[in-house]
């Protein structure tokens, strides 16, 4: 049988289909066969893009993975990368949408807790792996302080998100990093929301629970909002949560 | 047509050159011990794309790098791809370098990303002229970039397209022939690719312009037995190197003289002291094969 010679993109295109969804493409037409069917010449890649997806779940989602075993974590992450397939070379930023995915995942309805836990552990993720930065220098404090309220808007550092979580994933993450078996009993997922900030302290990554109105404050601050609206939004001991935010390094910049 | 190879500026040799000596593939299973006890290794390369982020990696990598030439290795550029590279993958790597200030820079002639997707593995390039054109205007544009030459790696495949017409060295040998850029030459993937399609892995070296070899890579493979009884061998770095790898890499000293050397191991890393013995294996065929030959050329591809 003839077969027609690609384009170099043809034939990317063509082992990308085969890649991400096998059999619907024309690769093998294109592949020399030598007594080893195309197809199983192709597979070997393939094995290696999934297995070096699902790799990258795992060390993103460490908590999830025990939490619902290895075999279901593998059969999970192979749909998820069948329907995400990673859109850039760097893989610590790939993964970003597996909580979405598990609340609409049919067979971890059972853990109505495991979407939250997986934002989170995202969260932990993207602090880990967030630029280097310094907060706001504090010589700039002083411009800061008479800045225009209506005006000023914060720059939040790489590696802060601001969570809001209808279980307590906090204290279940907490329990399964520290393999306390006794604690993740313990955690009553009816217990009501949590109110999470997530960052990189010095080297570690700190995830910590606010009070609901301060958690407000921060959060509309890190999505832009001017201080005066997150003062609107917040109520009495703002001007102290900002203080500490600024202390923690949680601004690295602001516009006034 | 040809892209010049003096359209990259030279740049200087100085503290972190990589000398031609074995050095070791660093994980990050090792960098706690590597900093804690300084190992008398000659020099480490790590994957470029572990290090696009800030935090403690990137502060180890820092200190390793105070103490130790290192060599930038990387596996996201996708130099193949048809339609051009990934300009923010492109600017990560730059960060990177500039950060690291590293003694080399390499790549692979593969391809992994199209259409925005990023498909997670070296994939094989057919070998015409049309992707031959396509590569070396992705790495005219990463040197141009970087503001130095590459290094480009010879893959491992496990496959061949109907519609090439070009040998793997002869393509690879004219890339670096029209961009200026040097090859890293993997000899494990020589051995590999030369079982999997029949090839002379000894022809494979031949074909390589020995000035432009800027570093060897050596790693071990698997050999996976499909129905009917066929073989194809896999490079998946996860033992040591076979010593059929180890005559060849003799070979290749004899034919390029003494090469920096990388001691690759990525699936079940073991122990440090394992990778040191097989870096002082490399060491002492380098003394007894490598003494023949001078290859002034590859200074201008160091840093």
């Amino acid at each position: 049988m003839p077969v027609a010679t690609p384009s170099l993109l043809e034939l990317q295109r063509a082992v990308a289909r085969e890649l991400i969804s096998p059999g619907e493409s024309p690769a093998a037409e294109f592949v020399h066969t030598d007594g080893i069917a195309a197809c199983d010449r192709l597979n070997v890649y393939r094995n290696t893009y999934v297995s070096t997806l699902v790799s990258a779940l795992r060390i993103a989602y460490p908590v999830v993975h025990r939490l619902v075993g290895a075999a279901f974590f593998e059969g999970a992450a192979q749909l998820f990368g069948q329907a995400h397939p990673p859109r850039c070379a760097y893989l610590n930023a790939y993964g970003a949408l597996l909580g979405d995915f598990l609340s609409a995942f049919e067979p971890a309805a059972s853990l109505p807790y495991l979407p939250d836990v997986a934002r989170l552990e995202w969260a932990v993720n993207c602090a880990l792996h967030a630029p280097d930065m310094p907060g706001l220098d504090a010589a700039r404090l002083p411009a800061l302080a008479v800045a225009d309220p209506a005006r000023l808007r914060l720059v939040p550092h790489p590696s802060v998100t601001l969570l809001h979580c209808r279980v307590p994933a906090d204290a279940i993450w907490r329990a399964v990093v520290n393999e306390d078996d006794a604690a993740l009993a313990a955690v009553n997922p009816d217990s009501g929301p949590a109110w999470l900030l997530v960052e990189r302290a010095a080297s570690d990554v700190q995830v910590l629970r606010l009070p609901e109105p301060a958690w407000r404050f921060a959060a509309q601050l890190c999505a832009g909002a001017a201080l005066q609206h997150a003062l609107e939004e917040g109520c009495v001991g703002a001007d102290a949560w900002l203080a500490d935010h600024l202390a923690a390094g949680r601004f690295v910049d602001f516009v006034a | 047509m040809s892209a010049s190879a003096s359209a990259v500026p030279p740049h200087p040799a100085g503290k972190g050159q990589i000398p031609a000596q074995a050095g070791i593939g660093l994980r990050f299973r090792h960098h706690r011990e590597v900093l804690d006890s300084r190992p008398a290794v000659a020099w480490f390369e790590v994957h470029t794309e572990n290090y696009m982020g800030g935090g403690a990696p990137l502060g180890c990598l820092d200190a390793v790098r105070g103490d130790y030439p290192v060599s930038l290795h990387g596996t996201g550029l996708s130099l193949g791809s048809a339609q051009g590279l990934d300009d923010a993958h492109l600017e990560r790597v730059a960060r990177v370098v500039e950060r690291v200030q590293p003694g080399l820079v390499s790549e692979h002639l593969s391809w992994s990303t199209v259409d925005g997707h990023y498909l997670a593995d070296l994939l094989p390039l057919p070998m015409t002229e049309e992707a031959l054109e396509v590569v070396c205007a992705n790495v005219a544009r990463v040197q141009d970039r970087l503001k130095r030459a590459i290094l480009v790696e010879n893959p491992s495949s496990c496959l061949r397209y109907r519609h090439s017409t070009l040998p793997e060295w002869t393509f690879l040998a004219e890339t670096a022939r029209r961009t200026g850029c040097g090859v890293l030459c993997d000899v494990n993937n020589i051995y590999v690719s030369a079982c999997n399609h029949d090839w002379d892995a000894s022809g494979y070296l031949a074909g390589l312009a020995p000035q432009s070899v800027g570093e060897i890579h050596l790693a071990g493979h698997s050999v996976r037995t499909l129905e009917g009884g066929r073989e194809l061998r896999i490079d998946d770095h996860g033992s040591r190197v076979a010593p059929a790898v180890w005559a060849l890499y003799a070979e290749a000293l004899a034919l390029f003289g003494p090469v920096p050397t990388l001691i690759e191991w990525d699936t079940d890393v073991p122990a440090l002291v394992v990778l040191m013995e097989q870096a002082g294996h490399a060491a002492g065929l380098m003394n007894e094969h490598g003494n023949e030959h001078g290859h002034a050329g590859r200074d201008a591809l160091a840093a």
